[in-house]
Order: structure tokens, then sequence, then C-alpha cells
């Protein structure tokens, strides 16, 4: 349904989009992530023909070039950042003027407009001015209106930011709800929307497509911490020998002594390639067997647990993953 | 056509409902009433004769003569948001991301101040004419006429203080600009009667007002001042939807 091949944007001399390639098929709900500045907006706003790419192509529903074709922009919903609106008009009066522009019949519009209104929630704030509701309206009415025309692709950037937890909810169900039937793209910093609605996520960072898969492969394939706390003693040697022993173990990436305290107390971090659950069993148990042979004993073994934000970290901020060395590729993943 | 129809609807309404706009129309109407009472005409020379001298008929062609020059003032005032303001709040991205065509787009938003400008000069000519036919019998064909032609010369600077806004940041950078340009194709009206030759006439026949004083606003209609009316509204309507359109491309 959105296919992206070869994309780049330059404002000058900055590079805010990179030879981006990605296809989103129809009925799937793709989170967008990435830190402030990624490329994000420029991007959706790529996708929207608000901005015409400097090269590479976009095409929507088999129609190229959004930013000339208005039969391409005919199929997209669009909800801008912050949810831009024109705040002295009555919310009826806008998605009617929203409705006309999408193109939608004089006879069809009542019916269109309740049943956008309908699905964000609205019914009952129709009747008032834009810049007299809450934030969280506001937001819903810039969704009512990426909604009229029924479009088959929705491009929703950042549509729970600065909303209320309730509020949050039902946007996210809507956005579920919406997904059932619809192609729908939406950026987040929120990374726990995105596990509970999106089934598929792409990473930018600094422009370009980082990562690009089911949140829970990214999560498993993006490596886990085991931390353990061990009691040595002169049998045992010295922690250094220990992390030496440690670092021979299947499956473990890398071993970081996080303490080593006169009484023989010694603490380690252990990078593991993958968060897979079978996986980092199975390197947990060789851990205690090597502790055990080298004549430590085990105070404490404990797991982090893997988290998509880890997998963001690792693949966005540099400083991150210098400290945590675990291989960034993964079977899922776009190499940087 | 429906777009278009739909962007003029909405800018209509948002006009009429922006207390800046109904602060202007009050402004010019008094300001324009102050000028007739009290002034007379403005700055330069008129080949007709006005409401004061010795006339069988009055003809309001003080009222018209201080028109372009009121207008070069308020046009922009009407047109400096048009696309700054837009572009500010953001809600560009929601016109561009919709099936609408940029010239859609700049004609729905000239059609509504169009409407707007006629509604502007019917509440501030509408008390001069009444009193002008109070006073004595008035030459209709040239208050018609003066009226029709300023629209005509409205329609050149509503088009070209909407191409003005496109390029502007600021609405208030847009205001001045416009006023100033509109202002500057004024100012050859300044040299009537003082200088002549090639480049005098070439210049006067440049300015959009020479075209609305020296015929319309007397009760003169002619095919040229139409056309030439006309053309500098599409041309600069035209100029202004490649220019949103290229914003696309920034």
């Amino acid at each position: 349904m959105i296919e992206v091949r070869g994309l780049t944007k330059h404002y000058g001399a900055l590079c805010a989009v990179d030879h981006l390639d990605f296809s989103i098929e129809r009925g799937e709900v793709v989170g967008f992530l990435g830190p402030n500045g990624a490329g994000k907006s420029t991007t959706m706003r790529m996708l929207t023909g608000c901005l015409a790419p400097d090269t590479g192509d976009v095409s929507i529903g088999g129609v190229r070039d959004p930013a000339r074709s208005t039969a391409a922009r005919a199929r997209i919903g669009y909800l801008p950042e912050n949810a831009p609106l024109y705040r002295a008009m009555r919310v009826d009066r806008y998605l009617d003027f929203c409705a006309r522009l999408v193109g939608i019949t004089r006879r069809e519009r009542p019916r269109a407009l309740f049943a956008a209104a309908e699905s964000v929630g609205l019914e009952t704030h129709v009747g008032r001015r834009i810049d007299e509701l809450s934030k969280g309206y506001r937001q819903r009415v810039g969704l009512a209106q990426a909604l009229l025309g029924d479009p088959q692709v929705l491009i929703l950037d950042e549509p729970t930011s600065g909303l209320d937890p309730g509020e949050i909810q039902r946007i996210r169900a809507l956005v579920r709800d919406l997904g059932r039937s619809r192609t729908v793209l939406l950026s987040t910093h929120v990374l726990s929307e995105i596990e509970e609605v999106c089934g598929r996520v792409l990473i930018l960072a600094c422009g370009r497509l980082v990562a690009d898969g089911h949140p829970r492969d990214l999560v498993e394939g993006g490596g886990a911490t085991l931390t353990l706390e061990v009691r040595l003693d002169r049998m045992s040697g010295t922690a250094g020998a220990l992390a030496q022993r440690l670092e021979r173990v299947a499956d473990v990436a890398s071993v970081r002594t996080a303490g080593d305290r006169p009484d023989g107390i010694a603490a380690f971090a252990l990078e593991l390639g993958s968060a897979a659950p079978a996986l980092r069993r199975a390197a947990a148990e060789r851990v205690v067997r090597e502790v055990a042979a080298a004549g430590a004993s085990l105070i404490e073994l404990r797991h982090e647990a893997p988290t998509l934000e880890r997998v963001f970290l690792q693949r966005t901020d540099p400083s991150f993953a210098a400290a945590h060395a675990v291989a960034a590729k993964s079977p899922t993943g776009v190499a940087p | 056509m429906s777009r278009v129809v739909a962007v003029a609807a909405r800018e209509l309404g948002a006009a009429l409902d922006a207390p800046a706009v109904r602060t202007a129309t009050l402004v010019l109407a008094v300001v324009l009433c102050a000028l007739f009472f009290h002034i007379g005409y403005p700055i330069g020379e008129l080949r007709s004769g006005g409401l004061w001298e010795v006339r069988t008929t009055n003809t309001l062609a003080v009222v018209f003569a201080w028109l372009p020059i009121l207008l070069a003032l308020f046009v922009p005032a009407l047109t400096m948001g048009s696309w700054s303001d837009e572009r500010r709040s953001g809600t560009e991205d929601l016109l561009f991301a919709r099936p609408v065509r940029a010239g859609e787009v700049v004609i729905g938003k000239f059609a509504a101040g169009l409407v707007l400008l006629a509604i502007l000069l019917t509440v501030a000519l509408l008390p001069l004419i009444a009193t002008a036919a109070y006073l004595g019998p008035v030459d209709w064909s040239a208050a018609f006429g003066g009226v029709l032609g300023a629209l005509l010369l409205g329609a050149g600077y509503l088009a070209i203080g909407q191409l003005i806004s496109a390029c502007a940041r600021e609405p208030l950078s847009a205001f001045v600009v416009a006023a100033l340009v509109l202002i500057v194709s004024w100012s050859p009206m300044l040299l009537v009667g003082h200088f002549s030759g090639a480049l005098a006439d070439g210049l006067l026949y440049a300015s959009p007002a020479y075209h609305y004083l020296e015929t319309a606003a007397r009760g003169l209609f002619d095919l040229r001042d139409f056309l030439f009316h006309g053309l500098l509204a599409a041309g600069a309507l035209h100029l202004c939807s490649l220019v949103v359109e290229a914003r696309r491309w920034r």
C-alpha cells in the first residue's frame, strides 16, 4: 500500500532523510520510532505529498508521487504533528470544509461527518469552536478530519502526544480498530504504544532506517543483560580471572566487571547476544555452572528484562550502544 | 469547482468572524467620509471635476479619487494572513495533504477576498452616494462605474496582496511589503500634470490606479482597462499558485 524507494531529503546542507526504503502492506499498523530530528515527520510529510523528496519514489496504493498527484493524496488521511486546525471554526463546519476538500458529495456529507465524529468520540462537541476544546478533543478533531473520505492509508504524526492516560488509551484502541481495514503509519515517542498497537516497527536515526521488524523480534534480537553477584575466595581467584572465564561461555557477548569489593563480593554484567527466552535461560544455566566450576558462590543472578527501549537506544544512541557492546545487527535488523 | 467554493466559503466565514476585518471596514468607511467632506482631492491632479465644483450633477469623483490609495492600504490588511497565517499555524500542511491543487486554494481565497471587498466598498460608499443623491442629482453612470471599477482595481490589489503573503513568513511583513508595492504602483498618479513624455506616460500606463481614475471613476467604460485589471489579477494569481506549489519543493 505504501512503497518508498531511495527517499532522500536535504534541508540546505542537512540531510534529513537519507535513502529510505520500505514498504507497508494493507492492514498493517506500523510504528515509526526515532529520536527528535531523526526524520520521522519529514518522511511522513513526503508520504502525504506536503513535501516533495529530493530524490526517490513514493507510491500510495500504486499511485506514484503524492506531491504531484491528487489521486495519490486522495488515498491518504493525515494528522500532522500537534494537530494544526483552524481554531476559530466550529468543529462541524471545519469537518464539513475538510469533507468538501476530499470531494464528499453534499448528500453524503452529513453521514460522513457523523461517522468520523462518532468514531473519535466527538459527537457531543461538534457545535463548539475548536479553540474552546481541550487538547485531547482538538487531537480528536484532527483525527476525525483524517478519517473523512474513508482513506486507505492513515498517517498519524504523534497522535497521542500531550494527552491524558484515558485519552491515550482511547486513541490507541481507535488506531488498533482502524488498522483492521486500513494501513496505518504512526509516529510516537512512547515505546509502550508501539508494543501495544503496532505489528511492526521502523526505527529511524539520522534519516536512515536502522531497524525494521516485529517489536517482539527486535526486542529478542536486541540482546539482554544478565547481572550476577558472586562471592570469591582464595580458591576461586580474582574477579578478573572469573570475568575471563565467563567471557568464554557460549552466547555471552561481553562481560563487564561492575564491582570488586575487598570482602570478596564481585558483580558482573554479561551482555547476551539474544534476548530470546530459551537462549537466555540456557546461557544463564551455563553461567551458573561456570561460576560453580570456578569455585565461586553465586549470590544473585538477575535478568534485565529486554525492552523495546533498549533496542531503540542501541540503534539510535551511539553512547548507549558503546556501553552495551552487543552486536547491533540481528536477523530482523537493518545494518546502519 | 466545489473545492474552490469550499475554500472561499471558509475564508469568507473566517474573515467576517475576525474583529480586525470588521474594524478595517469601519475605519475605511469613516476615513472615506472624512476625506470626502473635509479634504477633497488627493495629491495629484485629475482631469475631471468633483462634487464641490460648480456642476449640474454630482459625480462623486472626489471619493473615487481617494480609493486607489486607500485600497492600497486596506487590501493588504485583508490579504496579509492569507498564506503567512496558514504557514505559521501549520494548517498549510492540511491543505497540501488534501487532493486539492494550489491553484484551487488560491482562487478560493481570491474569490473570498473579492466578496469581502464588495461588502467593504458597499459599507463605505453607500452613505456617500446617498448623501450626494440627497444634495442634488447624481451622475449614476459615473457612480456605478466608480464602484465597479473600484472592485476591478481591488481585484488586482487582492491578487498582488495574496502573492506577497505567499512569499512572506509573517503577516506583518506581508502587509508592509504589499502596501508599499501598491502605493508605489499608485505613485505615477503624482506625475499627472507635472511631467510629460514617453517615460511618464509609460509609468502612468503601468499604474492600476490610472486605469481606474481616468475612466471608470469618471463613468467611462473602456475594455482595455477591464483587460488590464483582469490580466494583472490573473497574472498575480498564477504566480501565487506557482509560489504556493513550490513550497512542496522547499
